[in-house]
């Protein structure tokens, strides 16, 4: 009786232990540098979609454009066929994979109890606005640029870490209500 | 008299035209699903399974009828001269696949609808109460027993002949492969054992389907393994094609997207389900699906692409 | 000789089915570090859980490490490795909008992607406003490519900078991170979540 109800409990398991999450982490970066001479990354995927996106909607803008010619080329290749895609499509199995063992799949909403799923849709769409212009700026995210930067010690990718934990813990303060 | 001949040595016409578009992917997808449905059908009937409460034979017919509708439509899209269907039916070419596919079809209907006879869902006898009675007269042991052979063998015709209609195709070396029908007609039997487990609403059915569905799986990787081993010892024109999908411009959109996310992802996710680690998630089935349309595409595509040129041009 | 694709190991789309394996793994160990949620990422800035700083520098001094010493066996040709240019001011600039946009929206680019992937609904929205952000950037780009270029300094790293040796500076970086580690179990202690708060 009691080995029945232990197998129907899917309740959530804990995370892992956070330096080892780390090691692992660190073990696939450090295997793609072995692999492929290149480390991870996400934002790039995302600049391919757009600029495939733009692409079909409006070529002759989007070839005119010294931004989106970079992940357009000369035209013949399609965008969406690029490492980081493949690799961003990686990460969301992989995520899923995780989450579906560890039992975590859950359709919710991330948020502090003081605001409102509505409230945090907004946020997060402007959230997601800066982080978009900002990698660009940047040449990365936290994947590209604090992770696989970071550990080749690139000087750009370093200044970039420091400023986002920066800016991060400067302006945590003003949207702690969404939060905490 | 004006006589142009053209070789397929014309590099307008080779490798680069491409004349099958997303609608025969699309209706060969369907073709294999409702392929599938009607093996399942058909197996429900026989074993009497079909009797247990909340049966999928209450609405297996339905959507079989619902769902080769779209992939016939598909089809339809792609003709060139849609007007002149009809002709299709005047006569029947035994060499000819595609003849075999025309009429194979015309029985997939009358035949879907003969086994939604069988097993009324009170919503639809609700509505038409006449038929009950349609019901009862077709609900005697023999019948069913013919009925359901009937749906398993036409069910089996129609997912094998699109391997066929494809492998026919000498001229195109991906294509001309004798394990595609085989390879087809797995594929679109555990489509449909996926699509059924995510909407059967029986336990039992759902228990069974899923199962299944993990060993065709497992099946159809074993398959594509050994269509590629066929190829690759086959002739020179063979094996460039197969290394077209082994390390060519098929390779990733094909082991990622086809046999990783449309097999191996949702066999791990199907086996821990049923070995209850994790809970039942309509997840995998999906990827089933996702994983048998992708299948339809590649295949559809890299076959236009293989060609014998290359023997030639060497 | 590795890096394996550098030197022709096999090809592109080899590489391609590679970039799918290596994100799983990535995707795979962010979600088990509980990447996936807005709320454990966020917490990392109010002293909460310093998931986020454990986990980030392991990784980096992992893969930094793995690659120091690769490279010192000669297992490892360092210089075929692509890393990115390095534009002083547009990436202090970029880096302090990126945490703005972290605080704000919750996520970076690749959590979102694993919370999405785990049924949560706020990262679609986030990652609909990365779109947005990249295609505003790409529309102001002819105005702004001046700034966006300025301050170029080319393939440089930390060692190549302040003159200092490679070696000398990974070990600094290790003892860096073990005190952070040591630091951030103590801030946890103090201001974190107790046993009882639920998360």
């Amino acid at each position: 009786m009691e080995n029945e109800i232990k197998k129907d409990s899917k309740s959530p398991k804990p995370y892992w232990n956070p330096y080892l999450a780390g090691l692992g982490l660190g073990l696939v970066l450090l295997a793609s540098f072995v692999i492929m001479g290149r480390g991870l990354g996400a934002s790039g995927a995302m600049s391919s979609a757009v600029a495939a996106g733009v692409s079909v909607v409006a070529p002759g803008h989007a070839m005119s454009n010294e931004f989106y010619k970079e992940y357009l080329g000369d035209g013949t290749k399609n965008p969406l066929k690029d490492w980081l895609v493949f690799e961003v499509i990686g990460v969301f199995v992989g995520g899923f994979l995780s989450g579906t063992f560890s039992h975590r799949i859950k359709r919710s909403v991330e948020k502090g109890p003081q605001y409102t799923d509505k409230k945090r849709f907004v946020f997060a769409f402007v959230g997601g606005i800066l982080m978009g212009f900002g990698a660009k700026l940047g040449r990365g995210c936290t994947s590209g640029q604090a992770l696989t930067g970071g550990s080749m010690l690139n000087l750009g990718s370093w200044a970039f870490m420091l400023c986002v934990f920066a800016g991060a813990y400067a302006f945590a303060y003003f949207v702690r209500r969404q939060w905490l | 008299m004006n006589e142009l001949v053209i070789t397929r040595m014309n590099h307008l016409i080779d490798p680069n035209l491409h004349i099958w578009g997303w609608e025969v992917p699309v209706y060969l997808f369907f073709g294999g699903l409702v392929a599938g449905i009607m093996i399942i059908s058909g197996y429900f009937i026989v074993t009497h399974k079909y009797k247990a409460e909340n049966s999928a034979l209450t609405f297996l017919p339905y959507l079989g009828i619902i769902l080769i509708s779209v992939g016939m439509g598909s089809l339809f899209l792609d003709l060139e001269h849609k007007l002149f269907t009809w002709r299709m039916y005047t006569a029947f070419m035994w060499k000819s696949p595609m003849s075999w596919g025309a009429w194979i079809l015309m029985l997939v209907y009358p035949i879907l609808l003969i086994l939604s006879f069988i097993k009324i869902s009170p919503m639809i006898g609700a509505l038409i109460p006449g038929l009950y009675k349609i019901s009862e007269r077709i609900n005697k042991p023999n019948i069913l027993k013919a009925l359901g052979i009937l749906s398993i063998s036409i069910g089996a015709l129609l997912g094998l002949y699109t391997g066929v209609l494809l492998s026919a195709f000498g001229a195109r070396p991906a294509w001309n492969s004798a394990m595609l029908w085989i390879i087809f007609l797995t594929s679109g039997l555990s489509a449909a054992a996926a699509l059924i487990h995510m909407i059967a609403k029986n336990k039992d059915e759902r228990e069974l389907l899923a199962k299944s569905d993990n060993v065709l799986l497992i099946i159809e990787f074993v398959l594509i393994l050994l269509y590629l081993v066929g190829l690759l010892t086959s002739s020179q024109v063979s094996n460039d094609a197969a290394m077209l999908l082994i390390n060519g411009k098929f390779a990733a959109i094909f082991w990622i997207f086809v046999v990783g996310i449309g097999i191996i992802i949702p066999l791990i996710i199907q086996l821990s389900a049923v070995t209850h680690r994790i809970k039942h998630t309509s997840v995998g089935p999906i990827l089933v699906l996702f994983g048998g349309l992708m299948l339809r595409f590649i295949i559809v595509a890299v076959g236009q692409y293989s060609h014998w040129s290359s023997a030639v041009l060497k | 000789m590795s890096p394996f694709y550098k030197f022709g190991y096999f090809g592109d789309e080899a590489s391609f089915i590679i970039a799918f394996i290596t994100g799983i793994g990535f995707g795979f160990f962010l979600e088990k570090g509980g990447f996936g949620s807005g709320n454990k990422l966020a917490a990392q800035f109010y002293f909460k859980d310093l998931t986020v700083f454990k986990v980030m520098f392991t990784a980096i001094i992992t893969a930094m490490l793995g690659i120091f010493f690769l490279g010192a066996f000669g297992l490892m040709d360092i210089s075929m490795v692509y890393t990115t240019d390095t534009f002083m001011i547009p990436q202090i600039v970029g880096g302090l909008l990126l945490g703005l946009g972290f605080v704000v929206g919750g996520y970076c680019p690749g959590t979102s992607i694993v919370s999405c992937s785990i049924g949560r609904i706020d990262p679609i929205f986030y990652v609909i406003g990365i779109f947005v952000g990249i295609f505003i950037y790409g529309e102001v780009y002819p105005f702004i490519s001046g700034f966006a270029n300025s301050t170029p300094m080319g393939r440089i790293t930390i060692p190549e900078y302040f003159n200092i040796s490679y070696g000398i500076i990974v070990f600094l970086v290790v003892l860096m991170a073990i005190g952070g580690f040591i630091g951030s179990e103590w801030v946890e202690k103090k201001y974190g979540y107790k046993k009882g708060d639920g998360k």
